[in-house]
């Protein structure tokens, strides 16, 4: 086992991907399927078998083999897949999953007991066996009449005879293939006259390890014997042959002493140079580096501080080339983080396909985009909002085949789940062409549930009935299913959202379908801010959500409703004081315009300080999820500042 | 010592090989991921030796083994297979491969099979 430690990693991370493949051919198969969706599943479960066997995993390659010998079955048409047999072989690669895992923990898939599906696919194989006919013939296998002479092909040359008695070592695996090697090598030097068991005997696998034959060659026994030698051949006696004498079969009791292979011989060129092209490192001490190159930002920006502050040209120069390198260092650091969507969204189709199967709904899922980068962190964070809202979209989005026949669509409902990115950020799209969200039931549930009252709900648009979704407590479905339900409401999905920093749209047409539309930041930590200040507090706006500065004058604003806007080019924008977190000022000089989505409004404040890269740490858990604030930086002078979170701000 | 082709469409397998055949003292010329790679790398990089997996997508490892045939009758190809794969080994022999080794792999047979193999 110890010796393939190394290999562990690469072991799972490949499994995992044959693992991917092998779910993802079988949601196709159950479709309907084509051969090659078969022999793309026989390929992944026939290397998963291989690699585990090769790593030591037996319980791992036992359930794999069995698979396989099922799939060996249904490849050759002598069977067919049913939805029982799909279940339980999904049942199974649920097994390897977790077997992976195992693995991928330092175990040995043993903790992992398979019996039970082992079991299972061994009585289908028995029933299936009962339709189909079965070779059973393997090597050590003798064959039932054993003839006292064997008929011999005639040869008029007068090159000479030989007897050739052949053994194949007994541990040797798949003996009646080293005999026919042996043959054909001795083949190559002349004519074999007769052979004992025949050709046809070893091809069908009726080979015990003994093999004699006469051969007709002038190349000499020295050459014949080294053609016959080879791997796995235990010993080879030649001796001179009459013409006319026949080859007598060897007998099973003959003895015949194995040689011993020489198993020293690779003991002394252990000591090779190699070349290592790719390292796995730990993700634990990725996120470590992280730190020290945020730290190293954070102190960039005190030594430039201190430059400026004391005019020193020498250290203005060493920072410029420092600040060089922290950027690549950092740009580096992000470009390692980053992985593909596809590491989450490759498990989605199984969900679509249980849930829909759950609730007896047809669906077609389709993914694009996979091959969008995020950080890892980010992705982290992402996978159990993503499962929730493809759950909901089967569950409540899509209706049943018939209610949708009914309504003149077509049976088959349609998700689709799409990613790219859109400047700074990655947008996650997911779209149902189900029922779309019942406004109604929506406004007289919440009133049911004391969330707002009757008079409201009246007066409430589509928009504000839809936020009702997002409030803790409540979910729309009757009653909670074991699929989408779980006690976690949309509300929780958002809050995820929110602590990576991204947000989450709804759009909904009823009878038409939903959109959900997550916007994320490809990464969490470090971002472009602009600092202002109001009230003489600093604060900073991400540069991201900012689309103008423009010169604000008192007295040019509205009052609509509750809030002051203005009136800038043709388009009224609202304009937040944020008195209650700064504090009241007088020297408002300045607008910031920020945009989220399509929403814009803008923020007045009396300066702006300028732009700069900073290192947002999360707000603690003591102080939980601030709406409007997404995190603090630290300045190069020390001074903690807040940063806006414009997506919950608008 | 021997110019070694790699081809298995897993990189896990594939370096598993490669270590061991480095450990036996023998140069890789090079690695593919399928049949058709496998056509492709052998004209290139003319190895002494192929190793050759027999599940593979796209072009299986026995087809594989036919074009390289085709392009060189002497090619030394040895089959990468498994307990069940008897059928299709022993078609592979058929078609000319001189020798077979069997996963999961044990260094000292795949030596002993490659070295007897280079020597025939």
């Amino acid at each position: 086992m110890s010796e393939f430690e190394a290999y562990r990693s690469l072991f799972v991370a490949e499994s995992r991907e044959n693992h991917e493949n092998l779910v993802r051919n079988m949601l196709i198969l159950e479709k309907g399927g084509s051969q090659e969706a078969i022999d793309e599943i026989f390929r992944s479960i026939h290397t998963l078998k291989g690699a585990s066997a090769s790593m030591g995993f037996m319980e791992m390659e036992r359930l794999c083999h069995t698979m396989e010998d099922v799939f060996q079955m249904i490849r050759s048409g002598s069977a067919v897949i049913t939805a029982d047999l799909n279940n339980l072989l999904l049942a199974c690669s649920d097994i390897i999953e977790l077997m992976l895992d195992d693995v991928e923990g330092g175990g040995d898939s043993s903790s992992v007991n398979p019996d039970e599906q082992v079991n299972a696919l061994k009585q289908w194989i028995s029933k299936g066996a009962g339709k189909v006919k079965v070779e059973s013939p393997k090597s050590g296998v003798i064959p039932a009449v054993v003839p006292d002479t064997i008929a011999e092909i005639i040869d008029e040359t007068d090159r000479p005879r030989y007897i050739i008695k052949l053994k194949v070592a007994d541990d040797c695996v798949m003996k009646d293939i080293r005999a026919m090697l042996a043959i054909g090598n001795l083949e190559s030097l002349g004519t074999i006259l007769s052979i004992h068991p025949s050709r046809e005997d070893i091809d069908e696998g009726r080979f015990d390890g003994s093999l004699v034959l006469k051969i007709a060659s002038d190349v000499g026994d020295d050459a014949l014997k080294s053609a016959a030698t080879g791997t796995d051949i235990a010993s080879v006696e030649i001796t001179p042959a009459q013409k006319d004498e026949p080859v007598t079969p060897l007998k099973v009791s003959e003895e015949i002493i194995p040689a011993e292979s020489d198993k020293k011989q690779q003991a002394a060129s252990q000591d090779k140079t190699r070349e290592i092209k790719n390292l796995r490192v730990d993700i634990t001490q990725l996120d470590h580096i992280m730190n020290l190159v945020e730290d190293l930002v954070i102190n960039r920006g005190r030594l430039k501080q201190i430059a400026e502050q004391n005019k020193i040209k020498e250290l203005d120069e060493a920072i410029s080339t420092v600040d060089r390198s922290v950027s690549d260092l950092q740009n580096l650091m992000m470009n390692i983080r980053m992985i593909p969507l596809n590491h989450i969204f490759n498990r989605l189709p199984r969900v679509v396909r249980d849930v829909a199967q759950y609730d007896g709904k047809e669906v077609e899922f389709v993914i694009e985009g996979g091959e969008t980068e995020l950080d890892r962190s980010v992705m982290d964070g992402l996978n159990d909002p993503l499962l929730h809202l493809i759950r909901n979209s089967v569950n409540h989005g899509i209706e049943s085949p018939e209610v949708r026949e009914k309504a003149g669509k077509p049976r088959k409902g349609f998700v689709k789940l799409s990613a790219h990115r859109d400047r700074d950020n990655v947008i996650i799209e997911l779209i149902d062409d189900g029922g779309g969200i019942n406004v109604e039931k929506v406004k007289s549930k919440a009133v049911e549930k004391g969330l707002v009252t009757p008079e409201n709900a009246t007066t409430m648009t589509t928009e504000q009935a839809i936020e009702i979704l997002f409030l803790p407590g409540f979910s729309t479905a009757d009653k909670i299913s074991d699929i989408s339900g779980r006690g976690v409401g949309l509300d929780v999905v958002r809050r995820s959202i929110e602590s990576l920093k991204g947000s989450i749209r709804v759009e909904t047409t009823p009878g038409k379908g939903s959109r959900f539309e997550l916007l994320l930041p490809p990464t969490m930590a470090i971002v472009d801010v602009m600092i202002v200040r109001i009230n003489r507090r600093r604060l900073a706006i991400p540069i991201s959500s900012i689309v103008e500065v423009a010169d604000y004058k008192t007295g040019s604003t509205h009052r609509i409703g509750k809030s002051d806007a203005i009136l800038l080019r043709d388009e009224v924008l609202e304009i937040f004081m944020l008195d209650d977190m700064m504090g009241r000022s007088e020297d408002r000089d300045i607008l910031i315009v920020v945009q989220y989505l399509k929403r814009k409004c803008c923020i007045a404040v009396d300066l702006v300080e300028g732009k700069q890269e900073v290192v947002v740490k999360p707000l603690s858990s003591i102080i939980g999820n601030t709406r409007g604030i997404s995190g603090i930086t630290i300045l190069g002078d020390g001074e903690v500042v807040p940063v806006l979170d414009v997506n919950t701000m608008v | 010592m021997g110019k070694i082709l790699i081809v298995d469409d897993t990189l896990f397998m594939r370096t598993l090989i490669k270590n061991i055949l480095f450990t036996g003292g023998h140069t890789i010329a090079g690695e593919a991921g399928d049949g058709e790679e496998a056509i492709a790398k052998y004209q290139e990089l003319k190895p002494d030796l192929v190793t050759m997996d027999v599940v593979m997508p796209k072009m299986n490892g026995i087809e594989a083994l036919k074009g390289i045939k085709a392009i060189d009758p002497n090619a030394k190809i040895i089959m990468c297979t498994a307990v069940g794969q008897e059928q299709m080994v022993k078609l592979a022999i058929k078609s000319g491969a001189k020798g077979y080794i069997v996963k999961p792999f044990q260094a000292p047979k795949v030596l002993e099979e490659v070295k007897n193999v280079l020597a025939s």
